[in-house]
Parts: C-alpha cells; structure tokens; sequence
C-alpha cells in the first residue's frame, strides 16, 4: 500500500510546512513585484502621457499590471515550487496522492477570481466614461464627451473657451490629410493640435477602411467610408507623435504614417493662420465641410467632363459593380 | 515501407513545400520592376529624370492598365518601371509627358501643386499639332475643368504634383491608344501634356515611395486595386542612393 503523500497532509517527510512557506513567499514577492510594477515600469509603460486619454490609458495598464502581479507570481511560484520540492525522486515508484474536492479551496477560488474580474469590469467601464471614451472612436453620436466642452461653433475657435477644437481626419489610400472646419476648412497634410486645450476628432475614409491612430495620443479610431467616427482627447504636452493607420489598407499601408505635432496655443494660432493663408486656392475648391463626403456624384462638374461621361472622382466610389476584374 | 524510406519521403515532401513557398514569394509577391539607375547621369547637382503616363500598358498582359513608364537614361527608350533611382541632396528636374485624359480628383486637395520647387509646375499642352506652354501652374480645379489626369506624389517628402491633362472633349477622345507613346507606335503625336517641375532629393539615402492619388484603377473596388495596387503601374519607388 502506498504510503500517503506528505504534499496531500500539507507537510513534507522533512517537517516543511509547504503551504505555509508557499504563502509566506508570495506575500513577500507580491509586495515587492507590486512595488516594482507600480512605481518604476508603470512610468515607462505606452503609451505615454502626452495626453489625457494616453495617460489615462497608462494609469490604467499600470493598474491592471500591479493586480496581475500577484496572481502572475503565484503560479509561477508555486509551479517552482513543485518542480524543485514535489518532483519524483530517482527510484521513487509509488503513486502519487488521490485527489479529492476540497470545497473550502473551491469557494475561495471561485469567490476571489469573481471578485477580481468583476472589479476589473467596474473600473474598466469606469476608465472607459472618465476619459471621454479613452481616446476611441465612439461612432457619429459619441456617448462620453469631454467634460465642459460643447459643440457651439463649427466655424471658429477660441482657445479657452468650452467651444472644442474640431479637426477632421480623411484617410485615403495611402495618406491621411487633416481639415480644419473652425479655421476656413483648410485641409493639409500637417496635424498640428494646441497643447491643453480638448480636441474633437472627426475620422473618416475617402475609400476603404483606414484607422487612424496617433499612438502616444492614445487615440484610435477607424476611419470608415461615409461616417464619421468621434474621438477625443487633450494633449497634455508639447512634442511630436507619431501617427499610424492600423487597418491593413492595400499594398502601402505600412507607409500610411506621419508626424503630428503638439504646440502652444499661439504658436497653433499662427500656423493656422498662415496655412489658411497658404492653401486658401485650394481650400476653395474643396467641397463643404460635412462629417463625411461622397464624391461619387459630382454635381457641378464643367461641361467638358460631364461630355467625357464622367459623374464624379475617378475609380468610382462603391460602385454596385465594384470589382469587376478587367 | 521502412523508417529511412518513411524519413526519406518526409524530408522531400519538406523541402517541397519550403521551395514552392520560396517560389512564390520571389516570383510573384517579391517581384519587382527594374529600376533605371539616374545616378550617373547627375551633374552639377542636377539630374534629369523623364517619364510618361499612358492610358493602357499594351507591352504587358494587362493592356487596360493604366500606367506610368520611365525613360532608360541609356538607352532613351521609355521602360515599363515605376522605381528609379538619384542621388541625394540634387535638384532633380522632372518631365512626365502625360497622355492620359482626365478625371476629376476624389480629394481635391491633391490639386494643389505642393513640395516642388517655388511649389509650381510647368505645363505644355499639345493638341496633335502645336505646343501651347501655359504659366507657371499652381492649382487645379478638377471639378470645374477637365485638366488632370494623374498625380506624381512622394508623400515621404510632402510632393504632390498633379499631371495636367488635355482640356477639350476633342483632345480627350483622341488619346494615345499604344503605349508607351512614342513616335516608334505612330502616338508621340497623340494630345497630350508635357509637365515639368524640379524638387530637391533628401540628404539621406533611402527610398521613397511614390503613388498617383486619383483612384485610376477602374473597374476595381474604389478604383484602388488592379494598376494603383501593383509595382510598375501607378506607384514605385523613388531609391536615394548613398
């Protein structure tokens, strides 16, 4: 008969206390990854604190990290534990313990493990609201706005005031171009953004599916044809970031970037106003600013496209025979 | 069958899926236009770089295509190639012969005339009989005029400069049909434009990617696939060598 295993009565031949000293050492290990993830890698974890939704979403994996620490560590230690401890010795050939149901060890897991996961979802949804969304696209009716801030005005701005900065994003195959609607709807190539002041991001697509992420902004959000997709965010500080699309769109998508650049709020009223100035030939030409255009039927084309057959932008846009293969 | 038989038999059927795999991504996936090599042809901190829309790529098995060639500066033939290759920090003095008709631009904001030296273009229009060169061009309403055709932009070095096109219905009904467009398939004298610009290359080798920024790939989903999807038709590469 075999004699019953010193791990199932909890002790080992020796006298260790297994569970004790099991316990003992993940408290301590606990404590100390918890300090360490908490105060020196949850500064450095991406994406930053340029802005308040990249900071938030920092706060929120230093967060989760310092949670997943214990439980991380814990199985790690206690799968260490039974490699070097319980592991069969040479020569050993008896059987190992019969496993039966321990119903105290079951609540506790199922009590713990539920209480854990519920929390996390109370303070993901609560991280979710505070920032305005986080920095994601929250579709064309945004639920969460930034607090203090209104729509008043599509046609100016004026740092300061509730009145959020609107600027457009249109991602095209294979760049994205940005548009000003409060500064005479300029649209260019640059992002420049205000630092401190809410930003309202409208992104949306001239043909297929783009998405537009300003990563150190901590802002994502897709960028679909005829819709306008709403994000928000406020730069905290000053300094480039870089721009991404991260919806695979054709053969150059991983050349669809760009740098954005946060500056001081005069320093963006000027390079507004001299990059009115400079586009102002174009800006003329571009069609009314809408959350979204299709230029599919152009309806005031001059006389010699409209003879050449043509009813709008080359390549046609959703065109129910689309794709045909020539 | 025996073990080494068996072990045999699995190491070929390996190696034979490895070398179709290797097969396809070089032959079909990596493969990639010839690049004509301008960087010995610079002087004086200048290079001339010639090339040519056309609306059909009749020297390839996709002869509804649209496309740009390149001129081999060796030879002088226009190449089916959308990559070539300069010299960094020189003045390069571009000419794209454009005998393609127009269409209007999906985001008006590409006709504007951007990263070119004095951000303006140079613009010749034949119309089968005479050159009319116009002033120095700056924007283009497409929606209003017939007047472009394609774009030339490297968005790594904020160019854009979009390819004027012939203006009258006549013109555009009477395009080259044979490409490239050359006295050779009797349609150098076929309406068409000629657009010079020059842009200065960056400091830094690299390579700079380049596209048109009208969907001209018609018949495909938003006119972005066939020809503005694929290497040697409506987008390239722009190498900077060191």
């Amino acid at each position: 008969m075999a004699a019953e295993s010193p791990t199932a009565a909890g002790m080992q031949a020796g006298g260790r206390r297994d569970g004790f000293w099991l316990l003992v050492l993940w408290i301590v290990l606990s404590v100390i990854g918890c300090l360490l993830v908490a105060l020196v890698l949850g500064p450095h974890l991406p994406p930053g604190r340029q802005s308040s939704s990249a900071a938030s979403q920092q706060t929120d994996f230093t967060v989760l990290g310092t949670i997943a620490t214990p439980v991380v560590l814990g199985v790690l230690l206690y799968l260490g534990w039974a490699l070097i401890f319980w592991r069969q010795k040479s020569g050993d050939e008896t059987d190992a313990a019969p496993i039966h149901g321990n119903t105290r060890i079951s609540a506790i897991w199922i009590v713990s493990t539920s209480v854990v996961v519920l929390a996390l979802a109370v303070y993901g949804t609560i991280e979710l609201i505070t920032p305005a969304g986080a920095g994601a696209g929250q579709g064309p009716q945004p639920i969460w706005k930034p607090a203090g801030t209104t729509t008043s005005s599509l046609t100016s701005w004026t740092p300061g005031t509730s009145n959020i900065l609107q600027v457009q994003v249109i991602g095209q195959q294979w760049a994205f171009t940005y548009r000003y609607p409060q500064f005479g709807g300029f649209e260019t190539t640059q992002l420049m953004l205000p630092v401190g002041e809410p930003v309202q991001f409208n992104v949306t697509s001239l043909d297929v599916i783009h998405s537009f992420w300003a990563y150190t902004l901590g802002v994502k959000a897709d960028a679909n044809p005829g819709l306008n997709n709403v994000a928000y965010t406020t730069p905290q500080h000053t300094g480039y970031f870089q721009v991404r699309c991260s919806e695979l769109c054709g053969i150059w998508h991983g050349s669809m970037y760009d740098t954005g650049d946060v500056m001081p709020v005069a320093a963006f009223l000027k390079w507004t106003q001299t990059t009115r100035v400079q586009l102002a030939d174009v800006t003329k030409l571009l069609p009314p600013y809408a959350a979204s255009y299709d230029p599919s039927t152009i309806n005031n084309l001059g006389a010699v496209n409209v003879k050449l057959g043509l009813v709008g932008a080359g390549g046609g846009y959703y065109n129910p025979a689309d794709p045909e293969q020539p | 069958m025996s073990l080494p038989a068996r072990a045999a038999t699995l190491v070929v059927a390996f190696l034979a899926v490895v070398a179709g795999v290797v097969f396809v991504a070089f032959e079909f996936i990596g493969a990639q236009p010839s690049v004509e090599n301008y960087t010995p042809y610079a002087s004086g901190g200048q290079v001339n770089v010639t090339m040519m829309t056309a609306a059909q790529t009749t020297v390839t098995n996709k002869p509804d295509w649209v496309t740009y060639f390149i001129k081999n500066p060796s030879t002088g033939n226009f190449d089916h190639t959308t990559y070539f290759a300069v010299p960094p920090n020189t003045r390069v003095n571009m000419t794209i012969e454009g005998y393609d008709g127009c269409t209007p631009l999906r985001n008006p904001l590409w006709g504007k005339v951007s990263g070119t030296l004095g951000n303006v273009e140079d613009v010749s229009f034949f119309n089968g009989k005479t050159y009319t060169p116009s002033a120095p061009l700056t924007t283009f309403d497409t929606y209003a005029n017939c007047s472009v055709q394609h774009t030339f932009a490297i968005p790594g070095i904020g160019l854009n400069v979009p390819i004027a096109s012939v203006t009258t219905y006549d013109e555009n009904s009477n395009l080259c049909g044979t490409s490239p467009c050359t006295a050779a398939n009797q349609d150098a004298d076929s309406p068409h434009t000629v657009v010079k610009f020059s842009f200065t290359t960056p400091k830094t080798a690299g390579t700079y990617r380049w596209q048109c920024f009208i969907p001209c790939g018609l018949g495909y989903l938003d006119g972005n696939g066939g020809p503005m999807g694929t290497p040697g038709y409506m987008m390239g590469e722009m190498e900077v060598n060191a």
